[in-house]
């Protein structure tokens, strides 16, 4: 064998195989859900405030700041 | 810090950023806006209560920082503020809400939050939390 079929043999097949393999492993996900959150893994984005439909709610007239009565908190 | 008011509908709004579709930088997909939306809108359109969803950092002290942007809000809101970078949970209700959702339905939606949240699966958690919470909640 001369070196490129070396070469060939015993680095672009197995890398083409671990390639393979790797793509069949992570690939559907990576389309799927590319930011997909982690815990424990930083968080980059901006902040985000998600409301309701505008038609959902009827709104109403606001006078001042609303104080916080109740609720609740937690980690994980 | 504060978060800027979108609305999760509003898909149009969304995706017209400067550096192009803001679906595909923010985090979430479009599916899931779509997902989040939906629980928003039905939970808000059972109840009478106004849910919102605030998902950022929370500068400590954090419970403060969520009350800080429930001022902004109306009586009969309910915030749902969730940092996925502190791993922190804040829910927030009003003068209004809260005679609707006790202290308590509230942490124990929390307690389901947590538990998706702690899976890798935000969006799954806010929903779950936001059906337990209009469940609690009641029809208007």
């Amino acid at each position: 064998m001369s070196v490129t079929e070396t070469v060939l043999v015993f680095v672009a097949i197995p890398l083409g195989v671990v390639a393979l393999l790797t793509l069949a492993v992570y690939g559907k996900s990576l389309v799927r859900q590319p930011n997909r959150y982690r815990p424990g893994r930083a968080w980059n984005y901006p902040p985000s405030w998600y409301v309701p439909h505008p038609e959902a709610v009827v709104a109403r007239p606001k006078s001042g700041p609303t104080t916080a009565v109740g609720g609740a908190s937690g980690e994980w | 810090m504060s978060g800027e008011i979108v609305s999760a509908g509003g898909r149009q709004e969304l995706q017209e950023g400067p550096q192009g579709n803001a679906a595909a930088r923010g985090p979430f997909t479009a599916r899931q806006l779509s997902r989040l939306d939906e629980a928003l809108t039905l939970s808000s359109r059972e109840t009478g209560l106004m849910f919102s969803v605030y998902v950022g950092g929370l500068q400590p002290p954090a419970r403060a920082h969520a009350e800080a942007l429930f001022e902004r809000l109306d009586e009969r809101s309910v915030l749902l503020a969730v940092s996925p970078g502190q791993r922190l949970l804040h829910i927030v209700t009003g003068p209004e809400s809260v005679k609707r959702l006790p202290n308590r339905a509230c942490a124990l939606a929390a307690l389901a939050m947590r538990a998706s949240f702690a899976n890798g699966d935000l969006v799954g958690g806010i929903v779950t939390g936001l059906r337990m919470l209009s469940d609690a909640a009641g029809n208007r």
